[in-house]
């Protein structure tokens, strides 16, 4: 080093620029000195955290407002619920309520609530507390924006007494063991003026009876939770479950890889494959709740009878959605693209719900056969022209859009084979891949859309988005139909499933309105795909799957999976053989910054001095 | 028939030599930047492997029913770089991929300048309040932040390469609308303008004639550099997964190894050559445009 | 860099900007009329970005209530009941005037998805946009002022060459892929390389306070601020080099070497302050281009900045906010041109003051 004396700092304005830089070189070292002092923060308090690696965000807090996956399974586990769905086989278990019985007519339910519930501020959490959330939301229409079908069809609901709640119906429901919606504590939010505006996240920690606690929360950052230390069913075990955004899921598998989160949900096969032979990780590829379908527009049309919507005419042929459906090879989309995470699709409910679930016969089903489906059009008048395209009745060559979700890489993938499949029968396809897809659809304005729902354990709902009844009253309105789907026989037994309270038979009926559904020939489901997963064994010991066997742990019904995990014993002591490196990695740059700022600074000062020299 | 004598040299004849010397003028000063060279030189390679692709790695390359191999093999003797997750190869995605990239790029780059020069000729030669109500527009679009812009566009229309085309045409112009504009009002204060209106030449006459003429190796540097910038915007918008998911283009296929989630499972064969590939092509654009406009204007001092 | 503007763009501009608005003459008063004009004009430009981003987010094709409950169980009264809440109810003009009213009284509307107000959400996201983009201008501007100075000063020679060679390669890289890239060499690390750095996010949360919290951000910011940098110095020191090498030219530098003052001398007393000037300015434009300009690397970073929340809000669309974040995008390219346009007489030696 250059010794530097007597030279008096100088304010001159050509120096302004290379001070500038000796600041942000400054700035640069306490960049790069950083690490190994936040790489200790992180290993301290890694002990008995239980991390989430999340990427939706947070619509809302307020039970009242949320919707999207995130923020109701975090409510999950913050409020209880009526009843809960058993982790083996998602039958209906007591939550809140201890017992319910109808009565005679079906129009009258009565609830038994415990009596060791209590809310996280002490107060026990009783059936008023439950009528006054019912009759909240049947009374404020912004009180029903999340959970307003459950209550739709409610009458009035009572508290005659702490422990009993009576719920009076309009006409019989199948849903009434299966009320997913969060109970609140009256106490608090009696005080709520506009529902449509209070998101429950400027007061934490905020009051609940479920399993854990909302602490905090910071925007598309992370919700932190701590256990309920008086659940019922008894507390969790780790000190902290925080959930936390990676928007990025290649960045949530790299922090997983390194012990920043414990868990990551919506892995890709290659991930999982890269996950699956590293040590400490264990990767979950469980049967999953959702179908994938392409399905066709029947042609749009409201409740008044009329119909909207540009879908191409040739879709409402039978025999040309048979042809389509026919070139759809599902075992090697299940192959290629989801890397056989997925199995095949054939009825609309996945397999995962044994009871409900239904294949078509062999007489019924449309495997993969190119030649039949060439015959099948050829059979219907529709023949190749000179070019090889296929013409419609029209004389125009078919030409079909299928619109696709720009998020979603399934639909793109299955876009390009769909395209080559159905290229080899002379038909040309446009896939249409948007941000929103909902606007051409609600619209009818499509040919084929990718179309896939999450079912519940009770299917009412995925069945009723495929009545009449859910069609929109005029074109303007809009209705919870899925694809405009219509059809009286189908009608008929949706109807005798909702009031049918003998789980066998309803299960029968259900399995008939499946094969309806495949004989209309307006979808063709996929594929059911796995959820695909992987947590870190070396801070998880062990976690509930829902269903226990071979089951997922995200998006699970009830709360089991993060109320059950346990941390493993000796999740405290990280390794440290990597830090050392880490430090000379970060001590060498900085001392090789710092070298070169002092040198450089000598020769300018000297320089200076030469100068005034 | 009429005329016997010895014809002079024609008027078209006459332009045509005018022109050839000034373009073997301006090659002469061309060939003294070597990095232009050099970039000229890379982007004659790049070209002939996106043009001669059909012979080369065919068609059928982008098949994912007829795919070669299984999912995101790494390099080996049959596929150099591996493949994608439909088993493709993708060193021959990545020339098929040559295509659209360069394509796209030119496409916009010559709608932004088309744009702009248009623009910039008519707001220079009318003047007036005319000219100030469309700078005034140029100017309003000049601060819009652009990529906002071009995502926005992107996301309003359907996918497909043409949404990207436009979506960066419509953005990008107003800097060359400037520069056209100033460059309009230099040649227009010249005294043979004002010659070719006294001899009854209509502002038609003027702008294609005497304006467009002159304000063209200005346009022509524009371009270039513009196709580099474009070539980035239409992979930085692919990469968004606002391009068209059914044809392969380089930014496209960055958009998939990101999707496959190739970077947490360590596929870097996959990621690199992309990325690669649109660096070293807008590189080559950059250089031979720097070239250009350090001959037609070495006022700039951007020389070697 | 992610905005598409080239160097030499930025330089012509600057040439576009000189001839056009700044005034040659010496006067104060002349300054302030030229002041005056520039301040209206961006007023107006910002009343233009106001009123345009209202339609040119209306012809977003989409639904924002149908898509927000896009498999979520609802029923038909739900969605009247959001499409009342959200103000979607009503005619378009009547959007108009409601908008328009709010926006003047600094009201930006409440966000479809976050049910919050749109001007708390952008104050919230707005600091780690502010920290992350400034962190890097500042670097990047003092990294190509310093080699662009380099450059120019020994231009032709080695140094020079290689200097701008690897600017201009990696201005031309793509900053998204360089980020990945990072995050697969020093995040998930390979080889013998350990993950040093965070994969992304701004924070660990795991409680950090005072300074720990401090280091543990600027952890963080390591990976991202190293991405834009290397993307974006290039354009600093073209624009520096350029300038310099026009200076060089000039007769004065001639005479101060005459009279005997050592070459670096000349350089930082003479060349450089008056080369400075389109630089200067150049640096404030890209300032404006701070809150949009990164976008990319927000996302591939999963930074929680303004960048990320766009990108999210357009893709419900999440209207009001996708507004909001425009306003305050182009706003910020407006107030920073206005800086420079202000700036650029009052720097500018030939102009005398």
């Amino acid at each position: 080093m250059v010794m530097v004396t007597k030279v008096p700092p100088r304010h001159t304005p050509p120096h302004r620029a290379l001070r500038l830089l000796l600041a942000s070189g400054v700035t640069a070292v306490s960049l790069v000195a950083v690490p190994g002092t936040a790489a200790a923060e992180d290993d301290k308090s890694a002990g008995n955290t239980l991390t989430v690696a999340v990427s939706q965000s947070i619509d809302s807090l307020s039970p009242f407002l949320a919707q999207k996956l995130t923020s109701t399974s975090i409510h999950r586990l913050a409020y209880e619920y009526l009843t809960n769905y058993d982790a083996k086989d998602a039958r209906t278990v007591p939550g809140l309520a201890t017992a319910w019985t109808p009565s005679a007519d079906k129009l009258t339910w009565t609830y038994t609530i415990r009596d060791n519930s209590k809310w996280s501020d002490g107060k026990p959490a009783t059936a008023e507390d439950a009528a006054w959330t019912f009759n909240k939301m049947m009374t404020d229409p912004n009180a029903a924006t999340a959970n307003g079908s459950f209550t739709a069809n409610f009458a009035q609901v009572t508290a005659p007494d702490p422990k009993t709640l009576v719920i009076r119906l309009k006409k019989p429901q199948a849903t009434m063991t299966a009320l997913d919606v969060p109970i609140v504590p009256k106490h608090v939010w009696e005080k709520v003026g506009d529902f449509s505006k209070f998101n429950n996240d400027k007061q934490f920690p905020i009051v609940g009876n479920g399993p854990f606690v909302i602490t905090d929360f910071k925007v598309d950052q992370y919700i932190k939770l701590k256990p309920n230390k008086t659940f019922w069913r008894g507390a969790p075990k780790f000190d902290e479950l925080v959930f936390k955004y990676y928007k990025d899921g290649d960045a949530a598998v790299a922090a997983l890889q390194k012990g920043e989160v414990s868990f990551v949900p919506n892995l890709t096969p290659a991930q999982a494959a890269a996950l699956k032979t590293q040590k400490n990780i264990k990767v979950n590829d469980a049967p999953g709740r959702r179908f994938y379908a392409i399905a066709t527009n029947p042609g749009a049309k409201a409740q008044d009878g009329k119909t909207f919507g540009n879908g191409h005419k040739a879709l409402l042929d039978p025999a040309v959605r048979k042809a389509l459906f026919l070139a759809v090879d599902r075992t090697t989309l299940v192959d290629k693209v989801f890397q056989g995470h997925a199995v095949e699709g054939e009825g609309y409910i996945p397999p995962r719900f044994g009871s409900y679930f239904w294949k078509p016969s062999d007489a019924q089903k449309r495997s993969y056969d190119p030649t039949a489906a060439d015959k099948v059009l050829f059979a219907a008048g529709y023949r190749k022209n000179a070019e090889g395209k296929r013409v419609g009745k029209d004389g125009k060559p078919l030409d079909f859009r299928i619109l696709c979700h720009a998020t979603d890489p399934n639909d793109k993938a299955v876009g390009k084979y769909l395209q080559e499949w159905w290229g080899a029968l002379g038909i040309g396809l446009k896939v249409d891949c948007l941000d929103s897809v909902s606007d051409p659809w609600v619209k009818g304005d499509y040919d084929l859309a990718f179309d896939g729902w999450s079912v519940n354990p009770d299917p009412d709902y995925v069945l009723s988005i495929h009545t009449c009844g859910t069609l929109p009253a005029t074109p303007k309105d809009s209705g919870a139909t899925d694809n405009f789907i219509c059809d009286t026989e189908f009608d008929g037994l949706y109807a005798q499933q909702a009031v049918e309270y003998d789980t066998a038979k309803r299960a029968d009926l259900v399995k008939r309105m499946q094969s309806r559904l495949y004989d209309t020939g307006y979808m063709n489901i996929m594929a059911y795909p796995n959820a695909l997963e992987a947590y870190r064994t070396d801070q998880i010991a062990s976690i509930t799957t829902m269903p226990e066997a071979a089951g997922n742990l995200w998006g699970q019904d009830g709360y089991w999976s993060w109320w059950s995990a346990t941390p493993t014993a000796s999740a405290s002591d990280g390794d440290s053989s990597g830090s050392s490196t880490t430090v000379w990695l970060i001590l060498g740059p900085v001392a090789l910054v710092l070298v070169a700022v002092g040198v450089w600074t000598a020769r300018r000062r000297r320089t200076t001095a030469d100068d005034r020299e | 028939m009429t005329s016997t004598e010895p014809t002079l040299p024609s008027a078209a004849s006459l332009r045509w030599e005018r022109r050839r010397s000034s373009v073997s003028r301006f090659w002469k000063a061309y060939r003294t930047h070597r990095a232009g060279l050099y970039g000229l030189a890379g982007l004659a390679l790049i070209a002939l492997l996106a043009l001669t692709a059909p012979l080369t790695v065919g068609a059928d390359v982008q098949s994912v029913t007829q795919a070669p191999g299984t999912a995101l093999e790494s390099p080996s003797s049959e596929f150099p770089l591996g493949t994608d997750q439909f088993g493709r190869s993708l060193l021959g995605l990545l020339i098929w991929g040559a295509r659209i990239s360069l394509l796209v790029g030119l496409l916009a780059a010559a709608l932004s300048v088309a744009i702009g020069t248009l623009v910039g000729i008519i707001a220079g030669h009318y003047g007036g309040w005319f000219s100030t109500v469309v700078m005034r527009i140029t100017d309003w679009f000049l601060v819009m932040p652009t990529l906002v812009l071009a995502i926005v566009l992107a996301t309003v229309m359907s996918r497909s390469m043409w949404t990207v085309v436009i979506a960066i045409g419509v953005t990008s112009w107003p800097t060359t609308a400037r520069l056209v504009r100033a460059q309009t009002i230099a040649v227009e204060s010249r005294p043979y303008i004002e010659r070719a209106t006294a001899l009854g030449g209509g502002h038609g006459h003027v702008m294609s004639r005497h304006v467009l003429p002159n304000v063209m190796p200005l346009v022509l540097a524009q371009t270039t550099l513009g196709i580099s910038t474009a070539i980035l915007t239409e992979a930085t918008l692919a990469f968004l997964g606002l391009g068209d998911p059914t044809v392969v283009s380089w930014g496209g296929m960055l958009q998939d190894a990101r999707e496959a989630g190739a970077v947490s499972s360590g596929h870097w064969w996959y990621l690199a050559p992309p990325g690669i590939a649109i660096a070293l092509v807008a590189l080559a654009f950059t250089l031979c445009g720097r070239a250009v406009e350090s001959v037609l204007n070495p006022k700039l001092g951007v020389s070697r | 860099m992610t905005t598409a503007s080239t160097p030499a763009d930025v330089v012509r501009a600057e040439e576009a900007r000189a001839t056009d608005g700044a005034p040659r003459t010496g006067s104060s008063l002349g300054y302030l009329r030229h002041a005056a004009g520039k301040l209206g004009g961006a007023l107006v430009s910002l009343f233009a970005v106001l009123v345009t981003s209202f339609f040119l987010f209306r012809i977003i094709p989409g639904d924002p209530v149908k898509a927000m409950t896009h498999g979520v169980p609802t029923s038909a009264e739900q969605l009247a009941t959001l499409r009342r809440q959200f103000g979607l109810d009503l005619p378009l003009w009547q959007q108009f005037t409601d908008y328009c009213a709010k926006a003047l009284s600094g009201d930006l509307g409440t966000s479809f998805q976050f049910r919050a107000p749109v001007g708390d959400l952008i104050a919230e996201k707005l600091p780690a946009t502010l920290l992350l983009t400034g962190v890097a201008v500042v670097i990047y501007s003092a990294l190509g002022l310093w080699l662009g100075t380099r450059s120019a000063w020994r231009h032709g020679g080695l140094g020079d060459k290689l200097n701008t060679g690897i600017a201009l390669t990696l201005w031309s890289v793509p900053s998204f892929w360089l980020g990945l890239l990072l995050i697969i060499v020093f995040s998930v690390g390979i080889g013998p390389i350990p993950g040093l750095f965070p994969t992304g996010g701004m924070e660990s949360g795991t409680g950090e306070t005072g300074f720990a919290y401090v280091l543990d951000v600027a952890h963080h910011l390591v990976l991202p601020v190293v991405t834009l940098v290397a993307v974006g110095y290039a354009q600093t020191l073209l624009v520096m080099r350029s300038s310099l090498l026009d200076e060089m030219g000039g007769d004065y530098l001639t005479t101060a070497r005459a009279k005997g003052l050592r070459d670096d001398d000349v350089r930082r007393r003479h060349a450089v302050p008056n080369a400075l000037l389109p630089t200067v300015t150049m640096i404030f434009i890209n300032l404006g281009h701070v809150a949009a300009g990164s976008i990319l690397v927000e996302t591939v970073f999963s930074w929680p900045g303004l960048g990320g929340l766009f990108y999210q809000a357009l893709s419900v669309p999440d209207l009001p906010l996708v507004q909001g974040l425009f306003v305050v995008f182009a706003g910020a390219m407006i107030l920073m041109n206005l800086i420079a346009d202000l700036l650029y007489p009052l720097l500018d030696p030939r102009v005398g003051r």
